[in-house]
């Protein structure tokens, strides 16, 4: 039995598939792929299969997670080979890496997300807008009202945004977000009291969203804390959160 | 795939099911527009999830685009909410896979699975773009052609069509795109193609014909316009089902849809001759595909789409010839790879129920038995051969296999029922309540009982049916009967366990007007759709009344169609098509059943209905004489 992490990206058309159908297509394409998955005991076996964090119908993302355990595999590039062959649909497997037995489900480890934010053609925003936008965050507070179960409550998103800067070609953000069991913000709540502060209309439909790569937090051996995507594509994408 | 989409994202992510239109599902077929000659779009019309549930446009798609000149591409009947925003931002109806514009395409293809997908059918043109009759279109728009057991009697649709293909349609659609592409940039013009077109077995041009009527409404005649157009248009059948076209990559889609398992159809036809069965005669006669075929036609489909479950498919799955073997193969390989096996239409007996116990959860699935009548004497008035006894010996089996769920269907308004072919209903289910009492102690039960699920439909006559002939019944008939069966369940001793659904009975008057319906009702449907019917097939979307005061406006009877009962020599709006079981036959079927007279399967005694003229299947098989 081995423990397989997945990193892929999700890109085009595929965007608008919902997360439980995003499922739904991974569980056909690792048996188009042959890969040895371990099931569930029982009389309706599945897959040994779970997700990192659903990404919202409409976003693309650079960097995606899922967990699975195999009975067998030959290597981690076979892997990633067998199933890109069986993924024509904008879904591309970028790394597998293989996790030690003990290592806990990436959906209880991730900490937070990194997003490139853009602005669809029917919001209204203005250009430079993103300007406007550093300016709203440095507020010392974010106060917001979020949704919960048992109805609303009042958050602060300050403390929940690690990082924000202007996409280097200037028509977009990019946001390290809090994205963890005790607090998660969503780029649509932020976004929501961004276009109220200007006294514009605000619809999640206007935000076109990429989600660049999901982290977990590490603690260095100075005590200072960092996060880092699960599967880094480079050696420096650590990330200092007390600055 | 397609990054390019015809709706804008913020369209996409302000309707229901986005995933209806974008296309790009695992298999879809994508070409270069550029290397084709013939661009076709094939249409089920009514939603994504219906219509991608479809067996037979999956067997289409994949014959037409193995052929390098053609690129075949899917359409769906937007939603209502789609429907709404194309109208009203004047957004072009597109195919899914390049998303371009319907109009643009050579062909346009429905396939006609029931009656009441008729306003859907003008929606998909109007949103088009197209003209929707027939005689208003020019080379600027595409051929449409229909096809599908609706294309049996295409009558009250003729005037939208240019074409119908009566049959199969692995066999002539070639022929159709050879002479499309040698003729049409030879400056013929559209009429005269059609009438090349005509000359194509299995292919019917309504518009070549002249309809003359009675006074009391029936037929006179229906006569080609010219010499060289042929006076019956003959039903196209494959031969060789082992030696032809599978799709063994079909488009899996994203969404969760109402058929989502391989689909493994293992013959065509049946042997049953049940009386008001038109599938039973439209596909005759029975042709079973090869074991070997089918063990390889599984493996590859299950290997090329990933999914989880296989159904086999067929008009009467226990009546194929090596099914022991066939469920020994699938079982031995679903087992190693975590597949379900699900396995509708088969007859409950000892071998079904122990294969049924090797691949269902036992007590999670239910028995199914389709009696049809309540009585043994209207089941051999409608032949159908399964009796009280096989019923009642197949629930003790399975009772004490561990089943505790029965589901029941029926019909009522079949002709000559009475009182007691109604109360026969309850009867029946009441017996099988007391059969589990009886085989199962109390001590045996688990804390479980037995449930029992009764569901009568309606009864419509079909053509191509022995029943052609017989009147339906009314409305208020129908209510009457569902009442009287709901009565005869809860005078039951073992009421509390017993369940009765019924149908609604103002659709099913409406698929009996255009079941046997003519071409005067292209103009009803019109003016219905035009009053805003649409998606008639779904409870919450069917306007009745509209339907009703379109009838009016028009000055049509519905009833002509429906309970009027014909004379043997009328003729019918589908007597352009001769399916290959002849009109005599039927005839004397219709005879038999109102003398209560259950005729012969053709595995036991050939009936001479006339198929065996295509010289295949079951009509070639050594009779048992039974
Ligand atoms: S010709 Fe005879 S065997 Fe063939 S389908 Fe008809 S009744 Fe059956």
């Amino acid at each position: 039995m081995h423990k397989l992490r997945l990193k892929f990206s999700k890109k085009g058309p595929i965007k608008f598939i919902g997360h439980l159908d995003v499922m739904r297509y991974f569980q056909k394409a690792i048996r188009r792929a042959d890969i040895d998955i371990k099931y569930s005991e029982g009389f309706s076996p599945h897959q040994l299969l779970s997700f990192a964090q659903p990404l919202s119908v409409g976003a693309t993302s650079d960097g995606e997670y899922l967990d699975m355990v195999v009975n067998s595999f030959t290597s981690e590039k076979d892997i990633m080979d067998r199933l890109n062959s069986v993924c024509n649909e904008g879904i591309t497997i970028r790394a597998v890496r293989e996790l030690d037995e003990k290592e806990e489900k990436a959906m209880t480890l991730s900490f937070a997300a990194k997003y490139e934010v853009r602005m669809r053609q029917s919001s209204q925003l203005p250009a430079g807008w993103t300007d406007d936008f550093m300016r709203f965050l440095s507020r010392d507070k974010l106060p917001a009202m979020k949704k919960t179960k048992s109805g609303e409550k009042e958050i602060d998103m300050k403390p929940m945004i690690f990082d924000c800067r202007p996409l280097t070609d200037g028509d977009g953000v990019e946001l390290i977000l809090s994205m963890n069991s005790k607090e998660t913000l969503k780029v649509s709540l932020l976004f929501q009291y961004f276009f109220e502060s200007c006294g514009l209309d605000f619809s999640p439909v206007y935000l076109n969203i990429n989600r660049a790569d999901i982290y977990r937090l590490f603690t260095d051996p100075d005590g200072r804390r960092y996060i880092e995507p699960f599967i880094p594509a480079n050696d420096d994408e650590r990330f200092y959160l007390d600055g | 795939m397609n990054y390019k989409l015809a709706l804008s994202d913020e369209t996409l992510l302000s309707i229901e099911k986005p995933e209806r239109y974008i296309g790009n599902e695992v298999n879809a077929v994508y070409k270069d527009k550029d290397k084709v000659d013939i661009r076709f779009a094939f249409c089920f019309p009514d939603v994504y999830e219906i219509g991608m549930s479809h067996l037979g446009i999956q067997i289409l798609y994949g014959l037409f685009n193995s052929y390098p000149d053609v690129w075949c591409e899917r359409v769906y009947s937007p939603w209502i909410d789609m429907d709404r925003l194309m109208r009203g931002q004047n957004i072009p109806l597109f195919a899914l896979e390049s998303q371009d514009k319907v109009r643009d395409f050579d062909f346009l293809g429905f396939t006609l699975q029931y009656e009441m997908c008729y306003t859907n059918i003008l929606q998909v043109l109007d949103l088009s773009g197209i003209p929707l009759f027939s005689r208003e279109r020019t080379w600027d728009d595409p051929l449409v052609i229909g096809g599908g057991p609706c294309s049996y009697n295409p009558e009250p649709i003729a005037d939208f069509f240019d074409i119908f293909y009566i049959g199969e349609g692995e066999t002539r659609y070639r022929e159709l795109f050879d002479l499309y592409k040698d003729l049409k940039e030879s400056g013929i013009s559209r009429d005269e193609f059609l009438r090349r077109v005509s000359g194509i077995p299995g292919m019917y041009v309504p518009s070549l014909y002249d309809v003359k009527y009675k006074e009391d409404g029936t037929i006179l005649s229906m006569e080609p316009k010219f010499s060289d157009v042929p006076k019956k248009v003959n039903k196209e059948l494959c031969t060789d089902l082992s030696n032809e076209f599978y799709p063994t990559k079909p488009v899996v889609p994203y969404i969760k849809v109402t058929q989502d398992r391989v689909v493994l159809e293992i013959m065509r036809g049946c042997i049953r001759g049940c009386r008001f069965c038109q599938a039973g005669q439209l596909y005759k006669p029975l042709r079973e595909k090869s074991l070997e075929y089918l063990e390889k036609i599984a493996i590859e489909s299950l290997k090329n789409t990933g999914y989880e479950e296989i159904s086999l498919s067929s008009l009467s799955s226990s009546d194929y010839s090596k099914l022991p073997e066939l469920l020994d193969f699938l079982i031995d390989k679903c087992n190693e790879k975590k597949v379900n096996i699900s396995l509708p239409s088969l007859r409950i007996d000892a071998f079904s129920l122990d294969v049924m116990s090797k691949v269902q959860d036992v007590k999670k699935s239910s028995l199914t038995f389709a009696p049809e009548a309540g009585t043994q004497r209207m089941r051999d008035v409608i032949n159908k051969g399964l009796t009280e006894e096989d019923i009642l010996r197949g629930s003790r089996q399975a009772f004490l296999g561990g089943w505790n769920k029965v589901k029941l269907y029926f019909m009522l308004g079949l002709p000559g029922e009475t009182d007691s072919d109604i109360l026969g209903i309850g009867d029946i289910a009441n017996k099988i309540a007391k059969e589990y009492f009886e085989t199962v102690p109390r001590e045996k039960r688990g804390g479980r009982t037995v449930e029992i699920v009764a569901s009568t439909s309606f009864f419509v006559p079909k053509p191509f049916t022995p029943f052609q002939w017989a009147p339906m019944n009314s409305k208020e008939e129908f209510l009457d009967k569902a009442n009287k069966t709901r009565k005869g369940i809860m005078s039951q001793l073992n009421q509390k366990h017993i369940r009765y659904n019924w149908h609604e009975a103002d659709a099913t008057m409406m698929e009996g007007i255009f079941a046997r319906g003519d071409r005067r009702l292209s103009d009803v449907i019109l003016a219905a759709y035009k009053k805003g019917c649409i998606f008639d097939a779904w409870s919450e979307y069917f306007k009745f009344d509209t339907w009703m005061e379109v009838f009016s406006e028009a000055g049509i009877d519905p009833f002509f169609y429906t309970t009027r009962e014909r004379d043997d020599d009328e003729i019918f709006p589908w007597d352009i098509i001769n399916c290959g079981v002849a009109r005599e036959f039927l005839l004397r079927e219709y005879k038999s059943a109102l003398t209560g007279k259950p005729s012969a399967n053709c595995r036991q005694r050939c009936l001479g209905c006339g198929a065996t003229s295509y010289g295949v299947g079951v009509c070639m098989e050594e009779k048992s004489g039974a």
